[in-house]
């Protein structure tokens, strides 16, 4: 096999605020024709700066400092500007990652789609019509299966859904058949189901038009479907590669097999079964609905079934998950659980009392605290770590040395050293701020902690470190934990109960174990199909989805 | 790729940050010491202006009209007063009105646009309605109306100006604390216990103040090029106090020989608004903040 | 989604726009007839001059129903207004809206070719500025837009006066049209339509001339603001994914900036200019008075400094609605540019 791209000593830095940060050192990577390589790392590891590097989209003020990038042979960093330009689209394409903020708004699709092609074609030399290039375009839109492409290029970037736009990304990429295929990430801003049929598509299309595919992304469990060699990056440098079967048999890279490590299996010898708690119930909801209605003063309104009918019980010293995918309602749910929002029909009650009589008490907002999932926002910029958690303290009545100590005790239990008091939230790594959100929430000394994703927005490794910080703290302060979450995996493993939920229904709850090993619901089934992998031990025992299913909750190509 | 930036520049503190974008900003540079040689001409004005006593109805009639010399830098008026040191005393009727306009109209606008932020329901749409109903009134207008209603002077300047101005911040506060308002950090606070006035002084506050202080900035400009065109209008100071603005509608009269007259004070006041504005600006680069 | 439910939603925005527009015209009549009741001094004492006596001035005000209670007033103000009547100038007893009617025309005159001017000259240079930033285009375009934005109307005004009166001695700056050139009249009252509509090139060359110094001194304050919106629009959008999306597939830079970009990024100066309209009618003051441009602003400013509060409130009123209606129309194109305001959240 000979090479198709190869990129050779690679060293980009940018600058920025008068210093100049290494962010690529030595970069050495090949792509085989018609293989496909998959490029591994997490937040910040630059392998996003690889792919800008070869497609020629770096910014401003990044510089290419030294090393070449090879595609047949012909070093593109040395080609003119014209010459590079015409490579775009044709002999190497992107599929983009993050699919609303990759269209113009004010742009309807198939303008994206025909200025894209108009442009390819004059670089080749082909006058082609507006008619001509209309066929070819719906010809491409009907293979990503989109299967109304008039609507889709009519429609605006925010009329289509996430799924969709992904589609569209691909049919983009598409457009005069590159030999190589660079995917970003593709679909890891979409639900896990939407995710896996987009993989599925990009797989099946690599393989029935013979591309070579270069995958970026930091889920272990894609690369395993996606790649049959890898390139581990970290810090901006390749720490290992090799083919697929040998890296996750038998990493040889300690920082390589943290990852393998970090990721919680779905079925096998290594899954954690929690205990189920033996405890009363603590939270009761009966019947639970909420409707989101709208009234404007003109035309008509709106009404929106968040939760329908839900009832579920939570038990003392319990982790109840709590799963879906966006917009199924698991966080209304958290939210009338807390008293933020009213429920519009049926009964919630916590230690035997109804919400609505004790919501707005004092005791009550100290008996239930939350952490949020994006650590960005969760942490005001302006206090100081000590500042945020002096908050809950004193409304719990502490005053002077009393509230130091207490402090230095919270930041103790979530493992950060006593002088992070005075840190400001920049001065923090996503994880540790998802710690002082934890401290935050044991202030008051709940008894009940809900956890919205508090790791989604982390990466895998710190993950595993945050979940089992919640682990050791359920069990030293006996707290009870509602957890929602999308990542079935780390449900598998962290949940003693869950419960799944689809457009605003539970449709199964039960044990981990009795729900992963016999999925009742064909949804739970479809959900757990979904969830993507390391090992074919895990793919073979994933349960099967039947076509008709499939369509019936998966395929959003219709809405 | 956005992600590795931010990790990046995470290793840069805010602070660091700030202070490059503003030195490395020639303009924003100047405007600080233009901003700088204003306030200091105004504050020292009897020690600094050549004939502090033109300052009056001081009559010079020998050299009345006298074109820009040695002896008066800048000419001299209808009555042969110095222009210089007139526009030396005319900054600090500018800086006056300044002062007057922007206490009271910033922490009112301030404080109006923190609660229609963060309380939303009808506090929120009175607030907004009336500032909305505010913006659609030409403001020149209104402060022309307001003071001749009033009797024309520096007093009743500053409450014309006033009563409007505070609608920009209320409206640019609003905005801002509306959306810190729905952070996570928000509704943190309030689940730990925090009373309302701790949140809106504590946690939404500290994050508008950089907007409010580059807004601020700005406005003093503005401030100065309003006063001076409602003296120019004739609804301002009353002579024989030096006012930038009334000093060109007086020299108006004599144009185009006379042209001192009429450029001399009218350059001060576009030096003073130009340095306002250049600062303002460079805060808005320097705290990277939509104003 | 189908084509009926985003027609409906495009009413729906609209109506409740203009909902929103006729509530604050009725607040700001409200507040500006409670400021002219509350001012020092009697209306009818006013109307009639200091000569007149005691019971004079009492037949004026049951006349004017000044004795009437202060709400019922304002109903009949309001009734008459919506019937065309804002009352008699207390100065010369004739109809306000008759006199300020005849000088509409003028004004709207020189705010057309304002504004004309300025979309012209600003987002051309807020485009370029921003495609060239930080070079010597994007300085001298950025020097030139602060100083629009600081430099004061008047001053603006008489600098362009004393250049015609030095170096362009024969360029008319007084006025608004040579009447020795015996102007046609109708069908619109602007200068420059009615005299190409009745074939007078001379009249149009002579109104052009003079319109353009005060619609340039009045243009400058706008393109400083609006140059400095578009560039940073243009500089913020350029950041954005989509761009990247497009420079990906080898888009030319030129198509990207100058399609792509420039409709998303018009939508923020456009915004702009409608909440600049409210300051472009009041440097409308300062510049008819330079220009001695004869047209409503002159008329308001006169009736300010008489106190002849009829007039005044109409002037304050007609500059509202001005306002209203320049901002409908703002709205109106910024429906059809941006589609985000004509479809539903979808989430």
């Amino acid at each position: 096999m000979s090479e198709l791209l190869k990129v050779d000593g690679l060293d980009v830095s940018f600058h920025t605020y008068g210093r100049r940060l290494h962010v690529l050192k030595d970069v050495t990577l090949a792509i085989p024709q018609g293989g496909r390589v998959a490029l591994i790392g997490e937040t910040g590891s630059g392998k996003s700066v690889t792919s800008k590097a070869i497609l020629g989209t770096l910014p401003g003020n990044a510089k290419i400092e030294s090393g070449r990038i090879l595609f047949k042979g012909d070093d593109v960093l040395a080609m003119p500007r014209g010459k590079r330009d015409a490579l775009k689209g044709t002999a190497f394409s992107i599929i983009m990652q993050d699919p609303l903020s990759s269209f113009n708004p004010v742009f309807r699709i198939g303008r994206h789609l025909d200025d894209v092609m108009r442009f390819a074609d004059l670089r080749l030399g082909n006058r082609s019509s507006t008619a001509e290039r209309r066929q070819r375009i719906f010809e491409v839109l009907r293979k990503v299966q989109l299967a109304d492409p008039e609507r889709v290029c009519a429609a605006y970037p925010s009329q289509l859904s996430g799924g969709m736009r992904q589609r569209v990304l691909i049919a983009l990429s598409l457009l005069h058949q590159p030999q190589l295929l660079i995917a970003d990430e593709p679909g890891t801003a979409l639900d896990v189901t939407t995710q896996d049929e987009i993989m599925k598509l990009i797989n099946r299309l690599v393989a029935e038009n013979g591309l070579s595919l270069l995958m970026i992304t930091h889920n272990l469990g894609v690369v395993r479907q996606m790649a049959d060699e890898i390139y581990v990056m970290r810090h901006g440098e390749i720490v290992e590669h090799g083919p697929l079967s040998e890296i996750f048999s038998r990493p040889r890279q300690a920082y390589t097999r943290q990852l393998i490590d970090a990721i919680p299996p779905l079925y096998g010898a290594n899954v954690t079964d929690q205990e189920p708690a033996a405890g009363d119930a603590i939270v009761e909801i009966d019947g639970v609905s909420k409707v989101f209605e709208d009234r404007p003063l003109f035309g008509r309104g709106h009404r929106h079934v968040a939760v329908n009918d839900v009832s579920l019980a939570i038990r003392r010293g319990e982790v109840f998950g709590l799963a879906g995918e966006s917009g199924s309602g698991k966080t209304t749910v958290a939210r009338m659980i807390m008293g933020l929002i009213r429920a519009s029909d049926g009964k919630l009650r916590i230690d035997g009392k109804p919400v609505e009589e004790q919501r707005g008490s004092a005791a009550f907002r100290r008996k239930i605290q939350i952490v949020y999932q994006n650590p960005g926002t969760s942490l005001n910029p302006k206090r100081t770590v000590g500042q945020t958690l002096r908050v809950p303290l004193a409304f719990a009545g502490m005053r002077g040395k009393a509230v130091e100590d207490r402090i230095r005790e919270l930041l103790l239990q979530v493992d950060l050293p006593d002088h992070y008091v005075s840190k400001y939230p920049h001065e923090l790594s996503g994880g540790q701020k998802q710690r002082v959100a934890i401290a935050r929430a044991l202030a008051a000394d709940p008894e009940i902690i809900v956890l919205d994703e508090p790791t989604s927005a982390l990466d895998v490794s710190v993950q595993k470190n945050v979940i089992a910080l919640l682990t050791r703290l359920r069990e030293e302060l006996g707290l009870t934990y509602l957890f929602i979450s999308h990542d079935l995996s780390l449900m598998r493993n962290f949940c003693s109960r869950i419960a799944i939920m689809l457009r605003g229904e539970i449709v199964e709850a039960g044990e981990p174990r009795q729900v992963f090993e016999t999925p009742e619901h064909p949804y739970t089934r479809a959900l757990i199909a979904a969830v993507p992998v390391i090992s074919d031990e895990e793919e073979k025992r994933k349960p099967a989805v039947s076509d008709e299913d499939r369509r019936r909750y998966l395929v959003d190509t219709a809405a | 790729m956005a992600a590795t930036e931010t990790d990046f520049t995470n290793a840069l503190t805010p602070r660091y940050m700030a202070w490059y974008s503003f030195t490395r900003n020639p303009t924003a540079i100047i405007g600080a010491l233009m901003v700088i040689s204003v306030v200091v001409l105004a504050v020292f004005a009897p020690l600094i202006a050549p004939y502090p006593e033109h300052v009056g109805a001081a009559v010079n009639f020998r050299a009345r009209h006298a074109a820009p010399d040695w002896t008066y830098w800048l000419g001299t008026d209808k009555v042969g007063r110095d222009i210089l040191t007139r526009v030396i005393f005319g900054f600090r009727i500018s800086l006056l009105l300044v002062v007057g306009v922007l206490a009271i109209a910033v922490p009112i606008g301030s404080a109006l646009g923190l609660l229609a932020g963060y309380f939303s329901g009808w506090t929120e749409k009175i607030i907004t309605g009336f500032t909305n109903v505010m913006l659609a009134i030409p403001p020149l207008v209104m402060a022309l109306a307001i003071g001749n209603v009033l009797e024309p002077n520096l007093v009743n300047a500053m409450i014309a100006i006033t009563l409007l101005w505070w609608t920009w911040h209320a409206r640019l506060v609003y905005r801002v604390s509306k959306s810190i308002a729905s952070e996570d950090f928000v509704e943190a606070a309030r689940l730990a216990g925090a009373s309302h006035w701790h949140i809106l002084t504590r946690e939404i506050l500290p994050n508008c103040i950089s907007v409010i202080s580059v807004k601020t900035t700005l406005d003093a400009a503005f401030v100065i090029l309003f006063g001076a065109t409602l003296s120019f209008l004739g609804l301002g100071v009353k002579p024989p106090t030096p006012d930038l603005g009334s000093m060109v509608a007086d020299g108006r009269q004599f144009l185009p020989e006379m042209w001192w007259g009429v450029l001399a004070p009218g350059f001060a006041i576009f030096y003073a608004t130009l340095g306002f504005n250049l600062l303002g600006d460079g805060l808005r680069d320097m705290f990277d903040v939509e104003v | 989604m189908t084509g009926a439910s985003m027609q409906e939603n495009y009413l729906q925005t609209f109506a409740k726009r203009i909902a929103g527009f006729i509530g604050v015209l009725f607040v700001l009549s409200l507040m500006i007839f409670v400021l002219a009741r509350v001012v020092p001094g009697d209306p009818a004492r006013i109307a009639l001059g200091p000569s007149a006596t005691q019971e004079q001035v009492d037949a004026m005000r049951l006349a004017m129903g000044l004795d009437e209670p202060v709400i019922k007033q304002y109903f009949a103000y309001i009734w008459n207004a919506l019937h065309g009547d804002l009352g008699r100038s207390l100065i010369s007893s004739r109809p306000v809206t008759r006199e300020i009617a005849a000088l509409l025309p003028a004004t709207l005159e020189l705010v057309i070719v304002t504004i004309v001017i300025m979309t012209l000259v600003a987002i051309p240079l807020g485009v370029v500025t921003a495609r060239y930033r930080n070079s010597w285009i994007d300085n001298t375009g950025r020097f030139f837009s602060i100083v629009g934005v600081t430099m004061p109307s008047f001053l603006f005004a008489i600098l362009l006066q004393l250049f015609a009166a030095y170096f362009l001695t024969d360029w008319p700056i007084i006025g608004r049209i040579n009447h020795g050139l015996s102007p046609p009249v109708g069908p619109t009252g602007l200068l420059l339509v009615d005299s190409l509509v009745h074939g007078r090139l001379d009249v149009f060359t002579d109104a052009f001339q003079r319109v353009l110094f005060p619609a340039l001194a009045l243009a400058m304050s706008g393109i400083g603001q609006i140059t400095r919106i578009t560039r940073s629009a243009m500089i913020e959008h350029q950041r954005r994914d989509h761009v990247l999306t497009l420079q990906s597939f080898g888009v030319p830079d030129r198509v990207i900036v100058f399609s792509y970009l420039l409709k998303l990024s018009s939508i923020a100066p456009l915004t702009i200019m409608g909440l600049e309209f409210a300051s472009l009618i009041g440097n409308a003051f300062v510049v008819e008075l330079v220009f001695s441009w004869g047209g409503f602003a002159s008329y308001g400013l006169e009736a300010i400094l008489q106190k002849d509060l009829n007039a005044v409130m109409a002037v304050v009123l007609i500059s509202g609605l001005f306002f209203i209606v320049a901002n409908i129309v703002i709205d109106l194109i910024l429906l059809v540019i941006d589609p985000r305001l004509r479809l539903k959240e979808t989430n």
